[in-house]
């Protein structure tokens, strides 16, 4: 079973008769201690504190029954490791933009198949991340410069708090067309800035940092802990 | 959501007294079968099932393998404790809760 917070997605895999429901990662309305395992596959890296980040693997962490294994994938803040080029980093020239940044911030391989690729549910995506990255976390020390730094997309990251932004196209039924158009009016000019353009909150993990974060959770043994195509991934189990 | 989906879900209200929330009631509009044949004895009988408090062998042990099969397409599930209701639209349950009530 599925699920994630965003409605629109969560219907295309109803399209493609998968069963899944619509909730928020720090509240999953499933049993304590009713999965054998579970998957959390960028999600974890979209949380705007390091106590609701540490809250999403405790939830995750609740799910399981003992001995249940827990499977966790967020974006690495190093897309370049042990001198290998991440494919995120590798498709800076002529990618497409309708698989910027969605489809990439996991392993290209079957992992990246089961992300969502329609551009048309995306906005609806990035308007709730939007309101996600708002997130007034009082206990949080004030810091000297606030403002969250816009990304470049397919470039390295130079800070761990950042905005990553989305470019909506529009519908688009091929890969390979130049969709801004379908959007304007005929004959106008200079489509590219007229292209809404959303925002999504990312937190990029460093080295160790979401293992150590597992790692203070009681219940949990860190079974494997690796980099995969410019992510930090775990393998957990509970105790 | 198939049956077998609705017996995972549980009701998440704050407040609830353990176990509370599970099993939630299933309140159909619109049932579907994703196999090509009739369930003996009509599909009728879902909502008139008690909550299923059961757990996955038995409900893969039925003679119709009806945790499968059965879905429900349109309609609602109610906390049991707090009668809160999650809207089920073309199979998809929204259990999102507001802030209030996380």
């Amino acid at each position: 079973v599925g699920c994630d917070r965003s409605k629109n997605l969560v219907d295309i895999c109803g399209e493609k008769n998968f069963q899944a429901f619509v909730c928020d990662a720090l509240s999953v309305p499933i049993r304590s201690g009713s999965c054998d395992a579970c998957i959390s596959i960028a999600v974890i890296h979209h949380f705007s504190t390091a106590e609701r980040r540490l809250a999403t693997i405790r939830e995750l962490v609740r799910l399981l029954r003992p001995g249940g294994t827990a499977l966790i994938y967020v974006w690495a803040m190093e897309q370049e490791y042990k001198n290998q080029k991440s494919k995120y980093l590798k498709e800076k020239n002529g990618s497409k933009d309708k698989e910027e940044e969605i489809s990439t911030d996991v392993s290209q391989r079957s992992l990246s198949d089961q992300m969502p690729g329609s551009s048309n549910q995306d906005s609806a995506c990035s308007s709730q991340l939007l309101s996600d990255s708002k997130d007034k976390d009082c206990d949080a020390k004030p810091v000297a410069d606030s403002r969250l730094p816009v990304h470049t997309n397919r470039t390295s990251f130079n800070s761990q708090d950042l905005l990553v932004p989305w470019h909506l196209k529009g519908c688009n039924k091929k890969k390979e067309e130049r969709i801004d158009e379908v959007l304007l009016p005929a004959g106008s000019k200079g489509s590219q800035e007229l292209s809404p353009v959303f925002h999504r909150y990312y937190h990029v993990f460093c080295e160790g940092e979401l293992e150590a974060a597992c790692r203070s959770l009681d219940c949990v043994r860190v079974q494997k802990s690796y980099y995969d195509q410019g992510n930090w991934c775990v393998i957990l189990e509970k105790l | 959501m198939k049956l077998l989906t609705h017996n995972m879900l549980t009701s998440h209200v704050r407040g609830l007294k353990p176990r509370g929330g599970f099993p939630l009631h299933i309140q159909k509009e619109n049932l579907g079968q994703s196999w090509g044949g009739k369930l003996g004895g009509s599909v009728h009988f879902v909502p008139s099932l008690p909550p299923l408090q059961c757990n996955f062998a038995f409900l893969l042990s039925l003679p119709a393998p009806v945790g499968h099969q059965v879905e429900v397409l349109e309609g609602e599930l109610r906390c049991p404790a707090s009668g809160r209701r999650f809207p089920i639209s073309r199979g998809i349950p929204n259990m999102l809760l507001s802030e209030e009530e996380a």
